[in-house]
């Protein structure tokens, strides 16, 4: 099919409409995007591994070190990792607070900051893994351990994080102005926790459930499921070679009818 | 010339359904040829469109469908389907990964699928979009690239499931602009619309269904009848008491920029108010600003007496439709859903009846009380959501995007109840939209929201 007219997009269009989410792939070039995404996840492993049986100090500090060395070099920068740890960030206050609670200060103070980091540091190689693969890479990495149905399920629910981010905050903002307590204040006190069950928790699994409903449609309407194997193709390298797209090594078509 | 499509008395009736979706239906497109399936919600046009993309399962289906020029090769799908909500369509987190997804489907050779993510990039005017992720898109943006993810299976027919629905005026025309190439090189559309205004100059032919059957097919678009009683006849606006006012608003995203600048508005009681702006345009993050979610880089918002409001001090002072308002539903029966606000404001279970039915009554839903919510159907449920958020008879009541989905009866339906509102309570209504409004009399006063600025038409 030859090329229809294009339609230039305006300068205001090339402005990028969202400031982000936490854990979504981030479209730029680094030697952590160019990695395979099986190495990534060998690479991952390893570190999680080492975050689990590290407690001694110097080990967790290098950890800390090599994790923070591995996400900047990504090529990711100080917003996005304040965006992607902002949770881990206040499980850390949280934990280090119950510590000091149990076994007072200081003597609570290291046990809680070990604790705390440990956990940061075992998901920490995952979401440098969301961040630098796409989901057909994934998916092309884990096709002789997964069938392609379960790859697609597991790495396509990725793509609905920022998604279901925006819907979790536009019910609970419709919510609190009926008067349900969902302000992060409020949700400190047990008491609310049905509010945020039946308020938030309900509408959002409705509203998932219809979401993939609809994803799944448009996976069937695009011939997904019709064959028992499918072809892959590299995305990465699009528009190297003046715009010119390109299969990349060995991902070509393994697969025939 | 030989049809691209050939639908034969086709009916379909959905398992355990009382009726049939689908009744009879007998219809033709030809290369080339546009063809526009309109009607009022649930009369069967999506359902027809599945059934011709073949995607109608367990129910009791007759007659016959036939896709493709019999004889003609096909190295593709022959039928590709557009879903209406391109936000949920859409799978991959990059561009050009999601225009490749159905030709890997397909077993595409890698080698051709290049060519081909290219070739439909470009045929929707993305192709320098390609390595963004689909997050960085807009939405009009997003609604080209579901079209061009199914073009990518180089496809025939295309069956497009209501596309300008959530698009603002630019993203409109530039989506028929596609689809009038895609028209001129042969391709048929078979689109399903509620407003068919902007498809007059592309629609060759407008079908007409009702409960499930084509009623008539016409060369000229159907008019839509509004009725007589929808413009706000009733009390106008004081001009005295001030409902909301925001001085100097000014709010940026970071990486975004300015969304808001200096940002003045003032309305007054009883006001009914229409603010317009296209997609981005920073509508919703007015309306974030004004009730207390959002803190603007600078300015001052007071809105029903109360300066700097937190969302917990508005409670029965300021209703807010969100766009989907279904998304809110969550009570056992209709009667819970309404009365949630009114228990949450410590009312007496005498006053939180009476109003609950005054509500119910107002939105034609009060012989749904004992209904559960999620049961009932998307123009119920969207009556439903906004009579749970007018029951507390608010003194400002805002609503974003209130329209979507819904046809043009339960528009006009919608309008006629928030003139009422404004009747019985004196209640300053906001309609914040990127489309004109299906009655462009019913606003007291249009607001347009551009380049962070309002001005007044």
């Amino acid at each position: 099919m030859a090329p229809l007219n294009v339609i230039k997009p305006s300068a205001s269009q090339n402005q990028p409409r969202v400031n982000g989410y936490a854990f979504q792939y981030r479209a730029v070039d680094s030697p952590v995007h160019r990695m395979g995404a099986g190495w990534k996840l060998l690479l991952g492993t390893a570190l999680c591994a080492a975050a689990i049986g590290g407690t001694n100090p110097f080990l967790l500090a290098a950890l800390l070190i090599v994790n923070a060395g591995y996400y900047f070099l990504a090529r990711l920068s100080v917003a996005e990792l304040a965006r992607d740890l902002w949770f881990f960030l206040i499980q850390m206050a949280v934990v280090i607070v119950l510590y000091m609670m149990r076994y007072g200060v200081p003597e609570g103070i290291w046990p809680g900051v070990r604790t705390s980091l440990r956990i940061l540091l075992f998901f920490l190689p995952g979401i440098i893994l969301l961040r630098t693969t796409r989901i057909s890479q994934m998916m092309y990495s884990m096709r002789r351990i997964l069938p392609y149905r379960l790859a697609f399920l597991v790495f396509t629910s990725l793509r609905f994080i920022p998604f279901f981010a925006r819907e979790v905050r536009e019910i609970a903002m419709a919510q609190r102005l009926r008067g349900a307590h969902l302000a992060p204040r409020e949700l400190l006190n047990p008491r609310n926790w049905q509010d945020l069950m039946n308020c938030l928790l309900l509408p959002l699994i409705i509203r998932a459930l219809k979401t993939a409903d609809e994803a799944a449609l448009s996976a069937e309407a695009r011939a997904f499921g019709s064959y028992p194997k499918r072809s892959y193709w590299n995305s990465a390298n699009y528009q190297n070679s003046s715009g010119k797209t390109a299969a990349v090594n060995d991902m070509e078509i393994k697969e025939t009818l | 010339m030989a049809s691209l499509l050939e639908i034969q008395n086709f009916s379909y009736t959905y398992q355990g359904a009382p009726g049939p979706a689908l009744a009879d239906i007998s219809l033709a497109v030809n290369p080339g040829e546009c063809v526009c399936v309109t009607g009022l919600s649930g009369c069967g046009k999506t359902t027809l469109l599945l059934a011709v993309k073949g995607l109608l399962y367990q129910g009791a289906a007759s007659g016959t469908i036939t896709v493709g020029v019999p004889g003609a090769s096909s190295n593709g799908s022959t039928a590709g389907m557009v879903l209406q909500n391109a936000e949920s369509q859409i799978l991959c987190t990059a561009v050009s990964e999601e225009v490749a997804f159905g030709p890997e489907n397909l077993c595409v050779p890698a080698e051709e699928i290049g060519d081909r993510v290219e070739t439909a990039l470009q045929a929707v005017g993305l192709n320098e979009y390609g390595s963004r992720t689909v997050e960085q898109l807009s939405l009009g943006q997003k609604q080209r690239l579901a079209i061009a993810s199914v073009l990518s299976m180089q496809p025939q027919l295309l069956l497009l499931d209501e596309p300008t629905s959530q698009l603002d005026g630019p993203g409109k025309i530039q989506l028929l602009e596609v689809l009038q190439q895609l028209k001129s090189r042969g391709h048929a559309l078979l689109i399903t619309e509620h407003d068919l205004g902007p498809l007059h100059q592309i629609a060759d032919w407008f079908v007409t269904m009702e409960n499930g059957a084509i009623k008539n097919v016409t060369r000229k678009s159907p008019a839509h009848i509004a009725p007589e009683a929808t413009p706000s006849s009733g009390r106008r606006s004081s001009g005295i008491t001030r409902v909301l006012a925001a001085r100097n608003l000014s709010l940026a995203y970071t990486g975004t920029g300015e969304v808001l600048k200096n940002l003045n508005i003032t309305l007054a009681r009883g006001e009914l108010i229409h603010l317009f702006g296209c997609n981005g345009a920073g509508k919703s993050s007015f309306l974030r600003c004004v009730t207390g979610f959002l803190s603007p880089q600078s300015g001052e918002v007071e809105i029903a007496g109360i300066a700097g409001p937190r969302p917990e001090q508005l409670l029965g002072k300021v209703g807010f439709l969100f766009q989907n308002p279904q998304r809110q539903l969550f009570e056992d029966t209709v009667f819970a859903e309404v009365s949630f606000s009114l228990k949450r404001m410590r009312c007496d279970t005498g006053e939180v009846r009476q109003r609950v039915m005054d509500a119910l009554s107002l939105c034609s839903v009060d012989h749904l009380v004992s209904r559960s919510p999620l049961t009932l159907s998307f123009g119920e449920q969207h009556r439903v959501a906004l009579a749970s958020v007018l029951a507390p008879q608010p003194e400002l009541l805002l609503l974003d995007e209130p329209f979507a989905g819904l046809d043009f009866p339960q528009r006009y339906k919608i309008l006629g109840i928030l003139s009422e509102l404004r009747e019985r309570c004196g209640t300053t209504v906001v309609i914040v939209s990127h489309d004109r409004l299906p009655d462009p009399l019913w606003a007291d006063r249009v607001l347009i929201l551009e380049h962070g600025a309002i001005e007044c038409n």
